[in-house]
């Protein structure tokens, strides 16, 4: 048990893949850790002493932004398209892809689950 | 991909001169511009400018936030109202 970054407790996972489960550390910033801390891959959560976990948290701390500032900051990002009234902000008021995507069919992502259209019949036989 | 920064924003060459002249005449109408694929400076924050959608000139009103953003963005060339709600259908 670690607590790295807040609330998150990965388990006894190695520590490359029990990073990754902060939001805003993947494979490649967990990677980054690990050389420069110079922790084996091998090597087990619940086998880190507590230098090693302290060491990873200031790490942490200190180079990237990680959950509720990572979600804030992309919170804010897409609120100033918003605001702005440019294209992208449109797009993601109307929930509605933002890269030009096709709407005619698909971006169901975007849209969510399909609306059933009033007076299609449906094909029975 | 993002733009190379040695290149610079691009901008179509007359909105420099264009704003510039707007400036001088001190009064704040809309400048007419058809050129949606220019990016917006710093100098032009507090002009409104016309920008053309195609049909008509959109009035933007340059902010801080928008430099570096492009004229077309703000000028929307698709209008969408939604589809009608059709009346005849039946409920089954």
């Amino acid at each position: 048990m670690a607590r790295i970054a807040g609330v998150n407790i990965p388990t006894n996972k190695r520590v490359l893949i029990a990073l990754t489960y902060i939001h805003g550390i993947g494979r490649a910033k967990a990677t980054e850790i690990t050389t420069s801390l110079g922790i084996p891959a091998e090597r087990r959560v619940n086998q880190l002493t507590d230098d090693e976990v302290l060491k990873i948290r200031e790490l942490i701390d200190r180079d990237f932004q990680v959950e509720g500032d990572l979600r804030r900051a992309v919170a804010m990002n897409i609120k100033r398209l918003m605001d702005l009234g440019c294209y992208r902000g449109l797009r993601h008021r109307r929930g509605l892809p933002v890269h030009g995507q096709r709407t005619h069919t698909n971006a169901r992502t975007r849209k969510g689950p399909a609306k059933p259209i009033a007076g299609k019949k449906k094909v029975t036989k | 991909m993002a733009r190379s920064v040695w290149k610079g924003p691009f901008l179509d060459g007359y909105m420099l001169g264009k704003a510039d002249k707007a400036r001088a005449s001190g009064r704040n109408e809309v400048i007419k511009i058809w050129s949606r694929r220019s990016t917006i400076l710093p100098q032009f924050v507090g002009l409104t400018f016309g920008v053309y959608n195609g049909q008509k000139f959109i009035p933007v009103l340059v902010t801080e936030n928008m430099i570096g953003h492009k004229f077309g963005e703000f000028s929307p060339t698709r209008t969408f109202y939604g589809h009608a709600v059709d009346k005849k259908a039946k409920r089954k």
